[in-house]
This record gives structure tokens, sequence and C-alpha cells, in this order.
């Protein structure tokens, strides 16, 4: 039992953070949304050189082997910065289930994404409108009963308008050449839920956590009645529960990483669990910290609303809070052994 | 990271429960806040020592097994599965116990944590005066250094089983001309020596679990200060540290409380609406999360880390937990709910934890003085 994670996990999450301070600024996010293209393909390029990309594909394929709690540590910080770049969804739900696809649609994927350096769109009955089509090489598409990948030129699609500037989402009016499997459909649906799910709360826990520290920064500054209103206590609070509620979010991410590292039979209700608790703690971050801005934060100006409406579209997004809450009861029902004090680990 | 227990701590699991298995009493102790309840509890204590369980993590010499907190949390979690009796001693195995471990000297060490962990002294808390609550450096009650001894006289209150114990420990102004948190000192008294009347202060459950204990010309020899003279805010900090982390309210506690509240549940369900159904599912994810943390947390220590004003966030969180818990609980139960803790249905331990689940948010530091520190102390904002 260690539950502290290792230099070469922390080395590796320190430098995709600093990566992320110098090349994902909210100027450069307002850039993105100005010019209508967030997908940028020199931050792509620069994350494709720092071996982020494939980092997670066995080494046979190019890739550093990377497990998914290291990944998940640097997917917290690309929700820190607010990353506009599918990076989160090429590695965790693309790369890390290229070993689950069926033999057609891994073959077909390994064709045209060169080691996982060109970026493969997906759509999931849990998150159905893709990113960042345009800027794709294809699509893989989730329905009830089978897995399908589609090459770019073989769909027509159009951009939907999201609330997220930054997230670029499509519908696929239609498609040709489709290449469809069932074959164990129902493992690599699960496998794709769960990992979804946790992508989405370590996304989450990095933007609760931006917004927390930006909050913290202005009422530190904003001074009302002769003095900063981060001394009252009223304000205080506020900011005080959000982070109550983020130390006990990240420990359950970095948990549900874990048993998808070791394929522990709870892996989906430890998912499950993580982003029920990033998404409550998401939830509050986005309230109190409006509320801490005062009116500034319900401009457009200011630039907390760049992480919350992310936070929105992932609390949105491979399952909100509802559905996880339902994925817990229904285990925590069907076999009590499941809880208490000795099933944790 | 790597968070699976290893073969040795699965044996160390094993040999725990077997022990509890054939030693814990089989009918529960009468409440430990009645004098007669206090010495079945006392005796209890006795019995873990027997099996060398008072305190896993002290070293051998001084009654301990010399373990680390790791396994002491796999001590937890048995023993709360066990559903053994409350630990009487709690406010000296887990809070005054560390604070000796890491300023006591030799003689003290030896002196107090063996009788601590033979049941011989029991020991309560003595922080608060009538004025000094959440403002804890407003603190009045003097200690006079005269000669080999102090001199003790004030008021102390709310002091958590001074009913029936043996000793306190506490703040008190040896500099009498200081402020605040300066010219504090930490004393051990014991609560037999002339001068000290002990009055009794029944809780809202009806039993007298804290009390006031008035101090009058209470003379007690200098071996019983700890640490320097002066020192006793930075050792009082440190013991609440501990108090609001993770030795007094060890995770185990929650989650078992979470799972009777699903057993609870299951039976009933056929009258609750769906709202009870996110609730449950609420009491899980939020015990289990405060087991992973705690247990992220003592790793962090064993690999040399230390826990500071983190202590807060898990204080706020646990004690609301626990108020939410037995608020489900209560609604589950319906009309039964009305029932006093003294009844013979099976209500009446929800009932008795219900009541007391609304001190978790007071003691140990009130959640509003918690945010506080989480504010000035983590997220820097101005005082």
């Amino acid at each position: 039992m260690n539950f502290i994670f290792t230099e070469d996990q922390i080395q590796f999450k320190d430098a995709i953070k600093s990566f992320l301070t110098d090349e994902c600024t909210p100027k450069s996010i307002r850039e993105g949304w100005e010019a209508k293209q967030s997908f940028n393909p020199d931050r792509w390029q620069s994350l494709l050189e720092l071996g982020v990309l494939n980092s997670n594909l066995p080494e046979a394929k190019g890739g550093l082997g990377m497990d998914q709690v290291t990944l998940a540590l640097m997917i917290e910080e690309m929700g820190y910065a607010g990353l506009p770049e599918p990076v989160a969804e090429q590695t965790f739900l693309v790369n890390d289930l290229m070993a689950l696809f069926p033999n057609s649609i891994r073959h077909a994927i390994e064709e045209i994404y060169d080691a996982g350096t060109k970026y493969i769109s997906i759509a999931h009955p849990l998150a159905p409108n893709p990113l960042f089509v345009k800027d794709s090489v294809g699509l893989i598409l989730f329905d009830n009963s089978e897995c399908k990948f589609i090459a770019k030129n073989d769909m027509d699609f159009e951009i939907i308008s999201s609330n997220d500037p930054s997230r670029e989402i499509y519908k696929i009016n239609s498609m040709e050449n489709t290449i469809s499997s069932s074959e164990s459909f129902k493992e690599l649906n699960s496998a794709i839920s769960e990992r979804g799910a946790l992508m989405t709360a370590a996304l989450l826990i990095g933007l609760a956590q931006k917004m927390l520290d930006l909050s913290s920064a202005y009422v530190r500054d904003r001074n009302q009645f002769g003095k900063p209103i981060g001394s009252f206590q009223a304000v205080k609070h506020m900011l005080a529960d959000v982070a109550v509620r983020i130390e006990f979010a990240k420990p359950a991410v970095y948990r549900a990483a874990f048993s998808l590292s070791e394929n522990n039979p709870k892996s989906a209700l430890h998912c499950a669990h993580a982003k029920f608790m990033c998404s409550k703690a998401a939830e509050l971050a986005c309230k109190n910290s409006i509320q801490a801005h005062g009116a500034m934060g319900y401009t457009w100006e200011m630039d907390l609303h760049i992480y919350m409406r992310k936070a929105w579209s992932m609390m949105a997004c491979w399952g909100n809070e509802d559905n996880q809450q339902d994925i817990i009861y229904k285990t925590l029902s069907s076999s009590s052994e499941e809880l208490g004090v000795l099933y944790t680990f | 990271m790597k968070i699976n227990f290893t073969n040795e701590q699965n044996a160390f699991r094993n040999e725990v429960r077997a022990w509890l298995g054939s030693n814990v009493p089989k009918t529960p102790l009468l409440s430990l806040d009645t004098k007669e309840g206090f010495e079945q509890h006392r005796e209890w204590e006795r019995t873990l020592n027997k099996g060398n369980w008072s305190m896993v993590t002290w070293p051998k010499e001084y009654g301990g097994r010399g373990l680390d907190l790791i396994q002491w949390l796999i001590f937890e979690e048995e023993y709360y599965r066990a559903d053994a009796p409350t630990r009487v001693n709690q406010n000296g195995v887990f809070l005054l116990g560390p604070t000796l471990m890491e300023f006591g000297t030799h003689e003290q060490k030896s002196k107090f944590l063996n009788a601590m962990a033979t049941g011989d002294h029991i020991w309560a808390q003595g922080w608060s005066e009538p004025g000094a609550g959440s403002d804890m450096a407003a603190i009045r009650t003097t200690a006079v250094l005269e000669g080999d001894h102090y001199k003790i006289n004030g008021q102390k209150t709310w002091s958590s089983r001074a009913t029936y114990a043996d000793w306190t420990f506490g703040l008190f102004r040896t500099d009498l001309n200081s402020e605040r948190h300066r010219g504090l000192s930490f004393i051990l008294v014991p609560l037999d020596l002339p001068g000290i009347t002990v009055r009794p202060i029944p809780q809202l459950d009806g039993e007298p679990g804290f009390a006031e204990i008035y101090f009058d010309d209470v003379e007690v020899p200098i071996e019983n200060l700890l640490g320097g003279d002066g020192e006793g805010w930075k050792i009082a900090m440190a013991t609440a540290g501990f108090e609001r982390g993770l030795m007094l309210r060890s995770p185990a506690r929650f989650q078992q409380t979470a799972a009777k509240l699903l057993e609870l549940y299951l039976t009933k369900q056929d009258h609750c609406s769906p709202m009870i159904q996110a609730k449950i599912v609420e009491a899980w994810a939020q015990s289990e999360s405060y087991a992973l943390s705690i247990y992220h947390t003592a790793s962090k220590m064993l690999a040399g880390g230390s826990i500071g004003s983190e202590s807060s966030l898990g204080k706020i969180f646990w004690s609301e937990l626990d108020h939410m818990m037995h608020q489900t609980a209560l609604k589950i139960l319906g009309a039964s709910a009305e029932l006093s803790q003294e009844s013979q249905d099976d209500a009446a331990r929800w009932i008795k934890g219900f009541m007391f689940s609304y001190a978790g948010p007071i003691y140990a530091g009130t959640n509003e003085i918690q945010k506080n520190i989480i504010a000035e102390r983590l997220l820097g904002l101005p005082r």
C-alpha cells in the first residue's frame, strides 16, 4: 500500500504543467475562439514532440507505455489549463483502447492515425457530438450495438454550436465506406464508458482547481469597504467549501485510474465514483467562483468563464452526476459486499 | 503508486480480526458517559492492552507494537467491522499519546503512555474556558510557578470525559503578563488533586459526557509540564491537528456508518422516495473518498511528509458527512425517529448517533474556524 506518486509520475505532471502554462494561456484560447479554430495545429505538434500524444501507446507501437495513473495526472493539468485540443480524448479513449477494438477497426485506425500522432474523433451515446471533426483523420462511432470507423473523407459533417467555444462539435449528416463490428462490443463499450467518466473527472478536478485559484487571486485583490473582500468570512467560507470538495474528489480519480491499470473488476464503480465526486466539486467551484467575482464573474471579459464553460461540458458528457449515481446505486444494491470498510482497496 | 495491501498487511488484518472475534464483548457495553459504563469501557481498555492492541503505532517499550500508520488504519477497519466498544480513552491514546511522543521527555513517555495503555489513566481534554471557546488564545486560567510546582486557578469547560476521567491535559497561562497565544503552557493535571471540583454538564443526550473543571489553588508538580514553559500553543496546535486529522476520526468509522445506512435502506426502501437513494449513494461516495484521502495522507506521512492545515479540510468533510448520514437514517426510520435513544427499538442507535452528529461540526474547532484556517493558510486570503 503506497498511495503516493512516483518521481516519474510527478515529473510528467510537472513537464506538461510547465508547457501548458506557457503555451495554453487564456489569450491563446481566446484567439482560437475568435478565429473559430480552437484546434491549434502548432500546439498539437508541440504536444506530439513532447511525447504526450502517444505516451500511453505500447513501446512497440512508438509510445512510452504510460500507465493510467500518470495519464490521469497529466489530464488534470490539461483541465487546469483549459487545453482546447482533444489530447485527453485521443490518449484515454483511443490509444488506451487500442487492444480492445475489434481487429478490423484497429487496423483501420492504425493505418490512418500514424502511431497516435493524427487525431481521431469519437462519438458515443454518452458524448454524441464528436469534437474537431474537421481537424481529424477519422471518426470512431459507437451506437447501442456496434462500433464503427469512418475515414474523414467518407463523411459529410457540419459544425454545431457548443456553449464552450473551445469545443468545436459536429454532427455527421452522412457517411460511407463504414467499417463496423459488434465483436466484444459489451466489453469495449464498458471500457470506453469507464474511461470517459474518468477522463472527464480528471479534467474537472483541474478545472475546479483553476477556478478556485482565479477566485482566490481575485478576492485578495478586489477592495470594498476599504479592505480586500477576501478578508470577509462570508467570502472565505465560500472558497473554503470548494477547497474541501476538491480535496476529497482528487484521490477518487487516482484510485479509479489505478483500478483501470490493474484491470480491477470494480473499475466501473471506481470510475463512476470519481466522476460523481468531481462533478460535485466542479459544480460548487462554478457557483462559488462566479459569486466570489461578483458582477465581473458574469462578464465575457473575465477569464473565469473559459474554464467554467469547459466544466459545464465535462459535467454533461460521458455520464453526468445523475448517471454516475445510478451506476453506483446499482452496484451497491446488487451486492452489499461492495460497500464497507473492507472493500476500498 | 501501488494501492494494494501486501501479504504482510493482509496477514496483520487476519490477526486483528481473529483477536477481536474472540474478545469483543458479545453484548454492547453501557454508555461510556455513565459511571458504570465508564468502568466497563475502562475494563475493555485493559483487555485491549492484554492483547497488546492499545495503540499499535506506539513503540513496544510504551505498550505499542511499533507498527506504521497503514497498519493502524487496517486495525481501525477491523475494529469498526467488529463493532468493538468506543475507546473511552480516545483523548489519551489518539490525542495526548502522539503529542507526548513528539514533545514528552523519556520519563513522561514511560509514565503516561504505559498508564494510558493499561487503562489506569483515562484522559479528559481541558482546552475551552467560559471566555475562550473558538478563541482559544483568550485562555485565562493561570498556572503560577512556585518552586517545584505550578499553582493553578481558574476554570475549564466542555471537558470531554472529565466527569469520570482520572487526568486532564490542557493549556494554562503561566506568564501572567502575556497576551493571546504567548505565555501559555501545556500541563498534565490529575483530577483527584485537592482544590479541583468537577461539575458534570448534562449533554443534549442527557448524559454527562463533558464537564466544568474548577481549579482553586491546585498544586501540580513541575514534572507535569509538557514541552517548555510558554510553548503550550505550539504543542496544542499539534494535538489539535491529530484531533481533526486521521487519528481521532479514522475513515472506518464513517464507512461502517455508510454500510449500516445502506443495510437500513435496503430493508425499508419500499417506504422511501428516490431522494433517499441519492443520499445513500452520497454517503457511500463520501465515506469512500474520505478513506482514500486518509490512505493518501498516511502514505505521504510515511514518506516523510507532515500534516498541517490540511487536517481542517478533513474535519469539515467528516463532520458534515456524519450528520448527513444520520439525518438520512432518521428519514428512513419514519415515525420511529421520534423514539428516544433508550428505547429497545433498532432505531435507538441511529437516534443517539444523530444527536451526537450535531456535535461534530462544533468540537475539535468549529467548522467555521476550520474554514478560516483553510482560507488563510491554504488559499492565502488575508486575515
